[in-house]
C-alpha cells in the first residue's frame, strides 16, 4: 500500500519540558518523526514548549510552534495551520494527554482531524487501567488482582479483598508520580490520598502487589495489515516493585527459555492486536513469578516510550521513524532497513550482543527530612541514565557503571568504595558475619546504590542463596556479578 | 611485595573481557593506571569494534555505530578523510541535560556541512546526538580517558577533539587528553585554565579593569572565617570544579560558615574552598557570545527575573532584557569583548554579570557551550552553536551574516521546572544549587504575553480569579510588596495572609483576610490550598531556619498544581502574565514568522 495522499499537513506535538519521567528521548523521537514525514513530502508543524529540544529548531519542521500544550493554545495552531492530522505518539505522555483533551473538547471533530498511530479508543483502552484489565481478560491474559477507587471508603474495600502488601498507581499520571507500596494501613491511607490527587481523574488503582517477580519488557511495532514485530525484549534486573524508569534494565532477556520467551511474544502481540494501536510502536510490560511461571500484563504504552529510545539504540531500528512511516499508510514490508538496506523491516532485529541501561540519580539535590526520598519504588526518581555494550553481561555492566560518571571507574576494586577489599577480607569472623548481616537487611530496600552492596556481601562470604534472599534479584544475574568478584579476588595479590 | 605472583596475560585479558576498567586493574594489582596502560601496550591488549547492525551481521550493514569489546575480529575500518571527534554530554542530571546534546548535534552538523568526518562518543541512549545518521560514525561508549584514547587509537588523520558542547564531562577530561597528545580544538586548555581558576582569573580582571566581587580561597575552616570577615559577610561559599551549584551556599556569619565550609571542602577534594563577597539583591545577567580570535559576535543578553543568589540554571531569563540601562548594557557588552579577546575565546563563551549600585560586576567567565545557548538561539534565530562549531573548525565571525540581538521585536522568557513533586519535605525555596530538570520557553510580542506563556507551559498555570495567599518575611514589607499586592487586588482577586502579613497589608490600606499558619490552629494556610480555594501562593522565605510551615505550603501547591512564588520579583512578573490572561488573548506565531520579520 502506497503511503496517504489525502494527507498534506500533519501537526507534531511534543513533550515539553524534561521533568523527571519524561526526558530527552522524546526529542529523539520527535526529531526521528519529523525527519520520516518530510522525506515523504508532509508539510509538519510542530508543537513543543521546550526551547532546549533539536526538534524545534528552525529548520527540522515547517513551522515551530514553541507554544504551551494545552488544548486552547493547539487549537489556535490547528485554526491558523489547518493540518488534516495530528501524530501524538511521539511526545511521550503530555502529547497523548493532549490529543485525548482535543477530543473531549471536541477540537478534532470540529476541524475534522485524525489522530495518526492510535486512535482515541486504544488510547483509551490502553490508559484507563478498567478498560485495559476488561480487554485483558477478554483475551485470556492475567492482570493483577486489583481494583480501582475513586475515594477513602472504596480504598478500604480493595485493601481487604487484596491483603498487603498493596501497590497504589494513580490513574494518568507521568512516571507513577504520586504512587507507591503500602505495607500496612497508615502507609496504605497516606499512599491512597496522595494518588487520589495525584490522578487527574481522582481515580487510584490498587493492586495485589507482584513485589519480587522478574519484569520484562517487549518493544513490538504493528502495522495496519497487522503485521508485528519484536524489535527488543527487555529485561529488569531489578525485581518488580522497582519503576522501570529506576531499573537496571538488559536487552536482550537473559533469564527466559526459549519456550518462556515466546508465550511473551504471543501475549505481546494479542495485547496490541486487542487494544488496536494500529499503526506504530508500543511498549509491553509484563511481570512473571519465578516460582512458577505464571505471566501479567501489567501495562502498555500506546506510543513510543523511554524504553523505545533504548530499544532503538540497543538493536539500530530506528523505531521513532517507522512507526511516524506506519501512520502515514505503509506497512512493515513496504520499509527497508536503513541500515541494511537490503532487508525490509519486517525483520525482527537480532542481537549478538548485551546491552544495559544503568539510571543516573541525583538525590544529593533533594536532601531532606524524609528519609526514603532516595528508595527505589514504583515512583520513578531517576533523572537520567546511560547504556552500555558488551559481549557478555559482565563486561556491558562494568561499562555502564563507569559511563555514570557517579566518579565510580566499574564495579568497585577503584578508590571509592565505602568498605574496602583490606578492610572487608581482614575482619574477624564474628565482625565479618555481623557486617554481612547488616549489608543484607540494607540489600531488602531497593536502592541506587546497591549493587556495590552487592560486592560487599559477596566479599564477605554470603552466598547467592543469601543474596537472592534479600532482592529478590534473579540468581543468573547475582552469578554474573559474583562472576565479577572471584577474579577480582583472584588477581589480588597478583602484579604485572 | 614477595608473595606476589605475576598475573598471565590471559587473567589480565580475561579481567578486560569482564569489563574491568585500567583504573580498576591498577588498584586490583597494586599499581598505577600508567603502568597497566603500559602493560596493555606490550602484550597487545587492546580492544576491537563490533557494528550494531540489527541483524546479528546476517546481512552487509554499513552502519556506522559501534562498541567496543575485547576480542579478535575488529569491524571497523577508518577512512582518510580528515576527522573532528566530539564528545558528548553523557548521562543527564540536574545541571547538564538536554541542552548540551543540542549543543553537541547543532556542533556535528556545522562540521559535516565544513566537510569533516565527524564522530561522535556518547553513552547517553535517550540523545539525538547518539542517533546513527546524525554523525559520519558513532561511538556508543563512556566517557573516560582510557575509553576515548582506544578509539583515537583506530582513527586515521584526526585533525581534533571538541569538548566544549556536552558541558562538564567532556571538559573534565581535556587536560588528560592533552596529555595523551590529542589536539583540543576552540579555546585553548590554559585560556580555559585561566577562567577556571579564581587567581589567574581575578588577575585577569584587575588588568582589564572590570570590577568583581571581593573572593578569596581557603583550604581550612580558620583561613576562610579570615577571608569572610576581610570581604563581609554575606559570603557565597561553593567547592572548586563542581557543575550546577553543588554544595554551593550563600552564609551570614561565622557560625553559618562553619557549618557549610566542611561540605564545600569535602566535595572541592585538593581544591581549594571559594568564598565571593555575595551581593545581596543585585540583578543578574547572563551572556553568550562567540569569539574567533579576533571578532566577538554578542549572540543574546538575558536579565534574570530572580535577583543574584538563585542559580542561574534555575532563574527565569528574559532576552532580549527589559529594564537595564543603557549605561550598564554598553559596559556589559564591552566587558564581554574584552574578556573574550583576553581569553583568546575560539568558539562559545558564557558571561555571568550582577548588577548593583550601577555597578556592573563579572560573576564568572566560562568559554565553552551554555545551558542558555539554545533558548538564546530559539529566540533570535542566530544559530549560536553551529556558529561557534564552524569557527572551531576555521571560519572567521565575519563570514556570516549575523543580526544583532537586540534589533528583535518580541521577547523571550525561559522559565524553569523543578521535580519537587518526587520529593516530599524537599525544601522548595530556590538558591545557588541547581535543582531544576528542565526549562520551557514563553515567547510573544510583550512581556506579560511570554510570561503567561511560560508560566502556563511549566503546568502550574496562573489563575484567572480567586484567592492568593501572600506571606511576606519582614525584609519584603516594603512598599514594593504593597504595589504587588496591590495589583493583584485591583485584577480582582481576595488576599488572604498570615495573620502578621494580613495585619500589615490592612495596616497599609489593602484588605486581606488572616489565615493560620499551620501550627496555628485549624482550618490553616494548608486546609485551604488543600481545599482548593487559593489559586496561587506568594511566601518569601523566611531565612534559614526554614521551618514546617514552608515546607508544607510549598508542598501542599505543588500538589495542587498551582503557582508557588518565593520572591517579590517573581510576583511582580507574574501580575503581567494574568493581566495578559484576563485580555483572552491567545496569539500563537511560528518561529519562522518570527525570524522573518
Amino acid at each position: 500500500m502506497p503511503k496517504r495522499t489525502d494527507l498534506k499537513t500533519i501537526l507534531l506535538i511534543g513533550s515539553g519540558p524534561i521533568v523527571i519521567g519524561q526526558a530527552c528521548e522524546f526529542d529523539y523521537s520527535g526529531s526521528q518523526a519529523v525527519k520520516a514525514l518530510k522525506e515523504e513530502g508532509y508539510r509538519v508543524v510542530l508543537i513543543n514548549s521546550n526551547p532546549a529540544t533539536i526538534m524545534t529548531d528552525p529548520e527540522i519542521s515547517d513551522a515551530t510552534y514553541i507554544e504551551p500544550i494545552t488544548p486552547e493554545y493547539i487549537e489556535e495552531i490547528i485554526k491558523k495551520e489547518k493540518p488534516e492530522a495530528i501524530l501524538p505518539t511521539m511526545g511521550g505522555q503530555t502529547a497523548l494527554n493532549a490529543a485525548m483533551q482535543l477530543h473531549e473538547k471536541g477540537v478534532l471533530k470540529k476541524y475534522n482531524i485524525e489522530l495518526l498511530g492510535a486512535k482515541v479508543d486504544s488510547i483509551k483502552k490502553a490508559e484507563s487501567r478498567e478498560e485495559f484489565n476488561e480487554a485483558m481478560v477478554k483475551i485470556g491474559l492475567e492482570v493483577a488482582k486489583g481494583m480501582f477507587v475513586h475515594n477513602m471508603d472504596e480504598a478500604r474495600i480493595a485493601m481487604e479483598k487484596i491483603g498487603f502488601p498493596i501497590i497504589v498507581r494513580p490513574s494518568f499520571t507521568l512516571g507513577g508520580t504520586g504512587g507507591g507500596i503500602a505495607y500496612n494501613v497508615e502507609e496504605y491511607e497516606t499512599i491512597v490520598n496522595k494518588g487520589l490527587t495525584a490522578s487527574p481523574t481522582s481515580q487510584v488503582l490498587v493492586e495485589e502487589s507482584l513485589i519480587g517477580w522478574k519484569e520484562f519488557e517487549l518493544e513490538v511495532m504493528r502495522d495496519k495489515n497487522d503485521n508485528f514485530v519484536v524489535i527488543c525484549s527487555i529485561e529488569n534486573f531489578d525485581p518488580m516493585g522497582v519503576h522501570t524508569g529506576d531499573s537496571i534494565t538488559v536487552a536482550p532477556a537473559q533469564t527466559l527459555t526459549d519456550k518462556q520467551y515466546q508465550r511473551l511474544r504471543d501475549a505481546a502481540k494479542k495485547v496490541i492486536s486487542e487494544i488496536g494501536v494500529e499503526t506504530g510502536g508500543s511498549n509491553i510490560q509484563f511481570a512473571v513469578n519465578p516460582e512458577n511461571g505464571r505471566i501479567i500484563v501489567i501495562e502498555m504504552n500506546p506510543r513510543v516510550s523511554r524504553s523505545s529510545a533504548l530499544a532503538s539504540k540497543a538493536t539500530g531500528f530506528p523505531i521513532a521513524k517507522i512507526a511516524a512511516k506506519l501512520a502515514i499508510g505503509y506497512t512493515l514490508d513496504e520499509i527497508p532497513n536503513d541500515i541494511t538496506k537490503t532487508t525490509p523491516s519486517c525483520f525482527e532485529p537480532v542481537i549478538d550482543y548485551v546491552v544495559l541501561k544503568i539510571p543516573r540519580w541525583d538525590f544529593d539535590k533533594f536532601r531532606s527530612s524524609n528519609p526514603d526520598n532516595d528508595v527505589l519504588g514504583v515512583q520513578m526518581k531517576s533523572v537520567g541514565e546511560v547504556m552500555s555494550f558488551g559481549r557478555n553481561f559482565k563486561e556491558a555492566f562494568q561499562k555502564a557503571i563507569r559511563s555514570l560518571e557517579t566518579g565510580r571507574a566499574g564495579l568497585g576494586a577503584d578508590g571509592k568504595d565505602k568498605y574496602s577489599y583490606e578492610e572487608l577480607t581482614s575482619l574477624k569472623k564474628s565482625e565479618r558475619n555481623l557486617l554481612k548481616e547488616k549489608i543484607l537487611t540494607k540489600l531488602q530496600t531497593p536502592r541506587n546504590d546497591n549493587i556495590f552492596y552487592l560486592r560487599y556481601a559477596l566479599l564477605l562470604g554470603a552466598s547467592i542463596d543469601e543474596l537472592y534472599q534479600s532482592t529478590k534479584i534473579d540468581k543468573w544475574f547475582l552469578n554474573q556479578v559474583k562472576d565479577i568478584v572471584d577474579l577480582e579476588v583472584e588477581m589480588r595479590g597478583m602484579r604485572i | 611485595m614477595p608473595n606476589t605472583k605475576k598475573i598471565k596475560p590471559e587473567i589480565f585479558l580475561k579481567a578486560k573481557k569482564f569489563g574491568f576498567s585500567d583504573k580498576q586493574l591498577a588498584e586490583i594489582l597494586n599499581t598505577t593506571e600508567d603502568k597497566i596502560k603500559k602493560y596493555r601496550e606490550e602484550n597487545n591488549i587492546f580492544p576491537v569494534y563490533k557494528t550494531v547492525d540489527t541483524c546479528a551481521a546476517e546481512f552487509e550493514a554499513n552502519t556506522p555505530y559501534h562498541y567496543s569489546t575485547y576480542e579478535k575480529y575488529n569491524e571497523v575500518t577508518s577512512s582518510d578523510k580528515e576527522k573532528i571527534i566530539i564528545l558528548g554530554g553523557g548521562p543527564n542530571r540536574i545541571g547538564q541535560g538536554i541542552e548540551f546534546d543540542y549543543c553537541c548535534v547543532r556542533c556535528v552538523k556545522a562540521l559535516r556541512e565544513e566537510g569533516y568526518e565527524v564522530i561522535m562518543i556518547n553513552c547517553n541512549p535517550e540523545t539525538v546526538s547518539t542517533d546513527y545518521d546524525i554523525t559520519d560514525k558513532l561511538y556508543f561508549e563512556p566517557l573516560t580517558v582510557e575509553d576515548v584514547m582506544n578509539i583515537v587509537r583506530y582513527e586515521k588523520n584526526v585533525k581534533g577533539i571538541i569538548v566544549s558542547f556536552g558541558g562538564q564531562t567532556p571538559l573534565k577530561l581535556s587536560k588528560e587528553l592533552e596529555k595523551n597528545g590529542l589536539k583540543i580544538l576552540g579555546t585553548s586548555s590554559e585560556d580555559i585554565d585561566v577562567a577556571e581558576d579564581r587567581k589567574k582569573f581575578g588577575k585577569l580582571l584587575d588588568k582589564l579593569k572590570i570590577p568583581k566581587p571581593d573572593y578569596g580561597t581557603a583550604l581550612d575552616l580558620k583561613e576562610a572565617k579570615k577571608i569572610a570577615n576581610k570581604i563581609g559577610y554575606p559570603v557565597l561559599v561553593r567547592p572548586s570544579y563542581v557543575l550546577g551549584g553543588r554544595a554551593m551556599q550563600i552564609v551570614y556569619n561565622d557560625e553559618q560558615l562553619t557549618e557549610f565550609f566542611f561540605e564545600a571542602a569535602k566535595l572541592s577534594g585538593k581544591h581549594p574552598v571559594l568564598i565571593d563577597k555575595f551581593l545581596e539583591e543585585a540583578r543578574e545577567i547572563d551572556v553568550d557570545a562567540i569569539g574567533d580570535g579576533k571578532d566577538v559576535y554578542i549572540g543574546g543578553i538575558m536579565q534574570h527575573i530572580e535577583e543574584a543568589g538563585i542559580h542561574s540554571g534555575d532563574s527565569t531569563s528574559i532576552l532580549p532584557p527589559i529594564s537595564l540601562s543603557n549605561k550598564n548594557l554598553k559596559e556589559i557588552k564591552d566587558y564581554t569583548k574584552k574578556l573574550a579577546r583576553a581569553l583568546n575565546v575560539k568558539g562559545l563563551l558564557n558571561i555571568q554579570y550582577a548588577i548593583k549600585d550601577n555597578v556592573v560586576y563579572v560573576i564568572e567567565a566560562n568559554p565553552r557551550a551554555s545551558r542558555t545557548v539554545p533558548f538564546v538561539s530559539k529566540t533570535t534565530g542566530v544559530q549560536l552553536a553551529t556558529i561557534a562549531a564552524k569557527v572551531i573548525a576555521g571560519k572567521e565571525l565575519k563570514d556570516f551574516k549575523l543580526k544583532k540581538f537586540d534589533d528583535i521585536e518580541y521577547i523571550g522568557i525561559k522559565e524553569s521546572v523543578f521535580p519537587f513533586q518526587k520529593f516530599p519535605k524537599v525544601k522548595m525555596f530556590l538558591g545557588p544549587e541547581m535543582r531544576s530538570t528542565g526549562e520551557v520557553m514563553g515567547i510573544g510580542s510583550t512581556f506579560g504575553e511570554a510570561m503567561l506563556k511560560a508560566q502556563t507551559s511549566t503546568g502550574n498555570p496562573l489563575p484567572i480569579e480567586g484567592k492568593i495567599f501572600v506571606s511576606l518575611n519582614n525584609n519584603d514589607k516594603k512598599p514594593k510588596s504593597l504595589k504587588i499586592v496591590k495589583q493583584f487586588a485591583e485584577l480582582g482577586f481576595g488576599i488572604i495572609g498570615t495573620i502578621g502579613t494580613a495585619k500589615y497589608l490592612n495596616e497599609n490600606g489593602i484588605e486581606a483576610e488572616p489565615v493560620f499558619k499551620v501550627l496555628e490552629g485549624r482550618p490553616n494556610v494548608v486546609d485551604r490550598i488543600k481545599n482548593g480555594d487559593i489559586k496561587l501562593v506568594i511566601n518569601t522565605p523566611l531565612g534559614k531556619e526554614s521551618r514546617y510551615d514552608e515546607y508544607s505550603i510549598g508542598w501542599a501547591a505543588v500538589q495542587q498544581k498551582i503557582p508557588f512564588i518565593t520572591t517579590l520579583s517573581a510576583a511582580e512578573s507574574v501580575v503581567q502574565g494574568i493581566q495578559n490572561l484576563k485580555s483572552g488573548k491567545k496569539d500563537v506565531k511560528s518561529l519562522q514568522e518570527y525570524y522573518t520579520k
